[in-house]
């Protein structure tokens, strides 16, 4: 038998797949359209987190059915990774849950856009708000409204593996410490530990933690108040990543690899995985890996060793609940937000897995049965706001992120990642990093 | 995004040569379907469904997508004409547009030759009458099922992360590894490596190939004393052009829309530095991460033509090197 292969049978046969595989995927994946809220009798309830924080909000829930039979709760919840990908998704398919778990640093894009429903009307009726402070109720207000209520306080602070530390014969340092203090102990980590381990994780491209509160200290703001700009300078971004460079050429910090992998990854942070003591990313408790049995104790992001440097940590909310617009169910949605901020099994359920409880009352309520590095991430936060509270220098709390605004983090992230892996100098990355986020402000 | 399309391929084959009784039962056919196209809605009843299906879920979203490139869209707003700004921004104001194209362009140039020729080769050796050389077929295209799944892109990552198994490998030899996946200059052939292992669907069309190709040449061949090198180049690839032409047009379409394994070992992010940030990761970011719907719309577009011009060019350019026999 010839062989046959026939110019029409492979040219059919291939375009057709050519022209299926092309277009069907790629582009209709792209359309979408917008629909209003589901309208399944259930309340649906969206959130993201750990395991711990999981189980808690289920056993809190639980309780919240047995008190109240006629609100059927449908849960969803998953990591952070892709949960308000997920969320996008389902507000333009018309599928958006009813309450959900909001970030503080998106809930000013949404509120905005009118995903979000105002709860003012509630307040002070089914919503019982007593005892939150008014810079806390803060980050879930935008434009002058209610849009979220806060979970707990949130602070920007180190995690430190502090067994790791004493057992290199080291020791805490002092909260009221300095970029320079970082540098020094996170140099020692690495000479005493004969090279195994390196200081502090690369906080060059961190900006929630980290370069924030850098340049507050500088008293620039990092978006401007009408987030329309940036409100630091080039000087300050270059002083900072040059404080990064020097930090990885004396190896208080990783290698850019390292950073790299853990980007996104929390199991991948330098503090877990074992190469360094100190972490900016405030998720590591409970990771695991080789800080299973350590101590971790908790600072706050060091000060400013300069003259007329001010305060620059502040306080945030946490995370947040919000009840979508389209949903017709926010009264119920409401009254899951007040068994979570007043009630009280919700509030030892709870415990710190979602931040530190925002009133006094409840703080009181859990801290007899927490967890020794409960009970110090609580002292730190509680030492964080007080400080911040008395400071007199100290810039008002960030306005809400813009649009934009988590690209602009990436953006600095894998700009310093740039300068680290020698891709980039810092002169020709500054210049770069301003151009693209003066345009994505702009956009 | 569905994956591996061209799969459906590898049970078809090429066509079987036609008998005279073929045609002429296929003669009958066409003048009995003749006779009744007078009264013919009924075939567009049983056709109904995959109409609905071609038009709700291909067509129609096909040219809201080419209207929403003109826009800009949020998804969570009602979409706002802009022109062709989404178009001109793409390649004048979007520098990690160009480090996709770069990384998109890198892979689909290396990755492809290496498949087919691998697949080749492999076909080569299994296109002999062995023993069990169906269950040898089948565990050379076991990776292929598993190809666009998310877990294998998961070992992926840990198998060339920095604690991986790869490192260890190369322990027993005294090398040093590195994190390859967290490494800019190494991280996209780690991508590479993961498609061409998936070289099983090639592999069964080069197969189903070989097995066509004529004996009586290679018996000439032979006698004439032609080794296996030359036989190889003189006779095999040139008869088989038409099957390797075939395997190009689908693997380059195959690589251009890579999407789970970039965004599964990068961790989304498409890192580091935008290494692995293949275009339909970029398109998938933007789209669905940074909420520029309109963008991403009109990025899904160039990708389109893109593609639909590298097919061109590809069957141009095959009148001068593929070699048919009708």
């Amino acid at each position: 038998m010839g062989h046959q292969f026939s110019r029409r049978t492979l040219f059919r046969t291939a375009s057709g797949l050519a022209v299926a595989g092309t277009l069907g995927s790629t582009l209709a994946a792209c359309a979408g359209g917008t629909g209003a809220g589901s309208d399944s009798g259930k309340l649906t309830m969206t959130w993201w987190g750990s395991d711990e924080r999981h189980a808690a909000y289920k056993k809190a829930l639980a309780t919240f059915g047995k008190k109240n039979p006629k609100i059927k709760i449908e849960t969803r919840y998953s990591g952070y990774d892709g949960y308000f990908d997920r969320f996008n998704t389902q507000v333009a398919g018309g599928s958006a849950p009813d309450l959900l778990q909001m970030d503080t640093a998106l809930v000013a894009q949404y509120a905005r856009k009118g995903i979000l429903a105002p709860l003012d009307s509630y307040v002070g009726k089914s919503l019982d708000l007593t005892g939150f402070s008014k810079t806390l109720l803060a980050a879930g207000t935008v434009d002058g409204k209610l849009y979220g209520v806060p979970s707990g306080i949130g602070v920007n602070q180190l995690t430190v593996n502090r067994s790791g530390l004493e057992r290199l014969g080291l020791k805490l340092p002092d909260r009221e410490w300095s970029w320079s203090d970082l540098k020094k102990i996170a140099t020692d980590v690495y000479k005493k530990s004969g090279g195994k381990s390196y200081g502090v994780d690369d906080g060059g491209g961190s900006t929630l933690q980290c370069f924030e509160i850098f340049a507050r200290e500088k008293g620039q703001p990092f978006f401007s108040d009408d987030g329309k700009k940036l409100g630091f300078t080039a000087d300050t971004l270059q002083e900072w990543w040059e404080f990064w460079a020097g930090m990885r050429k004396d190896h208080a910090s990783p290698p850019p690899a390292i950073t790299s992998a853990a980007h996104n990854d929390l199991t991948k942070n330098a503090v877990v995985i074992g190469k360094a003591l100190f972490t900016f990313d405030s998720g590591v408790y409970g990771a695991g890996g080789a800080i299973t049995d350590a101590q971790l104790d908790f600072l706050p992001t060091p000060q400013g060793d300069w003259s007329g440097a001010r305060e620059g940590n502040f306080v945030n909310g946490g995370v947040l609940l919000s009840a979508t617009k389209a949903s017709k169910q926010v009264a119920d949605s409401v009254k899951i937000m007040d068994f979570f901020a007043q009630d009280a099994t919700a509030i030892k359920d709870m415990q710190l897995f979602r931040g530190i409880p925002p009133t006094e009352k409840a703080r009181s309520l859990i801290s007899a049965g927490l967890a020794e590095t409960d009970k110090l991430n609580m002292a730190n936060a509680d030492y964080i706001s007080q400080r911040v509270g008395k400071a007199g220098n100290a810039l008002p709390a960030p306005v809400p992120p813009p649009k934009g605004a988590d690209q602009i983090w990436d953006l600095l992230f894998q700009s310093n990642l740039a300068v680290a892996f020698g891709k980039k100098s810092i002169k020709a990355q500054l210049s770069e990093f301003f151009d693209q986020a003066q345009s994505v402000l702009a956009g | 995004m569905t994956t591996a399309k061209s799969d459906e391929v590898a049970g078809q084959g090429p066509a079987a040569p036609a008998t005279p009784a073929d045609r002429r039962e296929r003669e009958r056919m066409r003048r009995r379907a003749a006779r009744r196209r007078g009264g013919g809605w009924w075939p567009y009843l049983f056709l109904a469904p995959w109409f609905v299906g071609l038009f709700g879920l291909t067509i129609y979203p096909m040219l809201d997508s080419l209207y929403l490139s003109f826009t800009d869209f949020d998804l969570l707003s009602p979409a706002k004409w802009v022109g062709t700004e989404n178009y001109s921004r793409m390649f004048t104001d979007d520098p990690v547009f160009w480090d996709s194209v770069h990384a998109t362009l890198l892979y689909v140039v290396v990755s492809v030759p290496l498949k087919l020729a691998l697949a080749l080769g492999v076909a080569m050796l299994l296109n002999r009458d062995l023993k069990g050389i169906g269950l040898y077929r089948a565990a050379f295209y076991l990776p292929s099922l598993l190809g666009g799944a998310v877990a294998i892109a998961i070992v992926w990552r840990q198998v060339f992360g920095g604690d991986g198994l790869f490192n260890d490998f190369l322990g027993w030899f005294g090398i040093k590894g590195q994190d390859w996946i967290s490494s800019p200059d190494s991280a996209l052939y780690t991508l590479v490596l993961l498609a061409v292992w998936q070289f099983g669907t090639p592999m069964v069309i080069f197969l189903a190939g070989l097995k066509q190709l004529p004996k009586d040449v290679y018996e000439a061949a032979a006698i004439d004393g032609a080794r296996p090198v030359t036989r190889f180049f003189r006779i095999t690839l040139p008869l088989l052009t038409p099957i390797v032409f075939f395997n190009l047009v689908l693997q380059i379409i195959d690589a251009f829309k890579t999407f789970t394994p970039a965004f599964v070992i990068s961790n989304g992010t498409g890192g580091p530095l935008n290494s692995t940030m293949l275009y339909s990761l970029y398109l998938y970011k933007k789209g669905f991460t940074d909420l520029q719907m309109g963008y991403a719309s009109a990025l899904a577009w160039v990708l389109f033509l893109v593609i639909a011009g590298f097919t061109a060019v590809n069957f141009v350019a095959s009148r001068y090197w593929v070699h048919y026999d009708d």
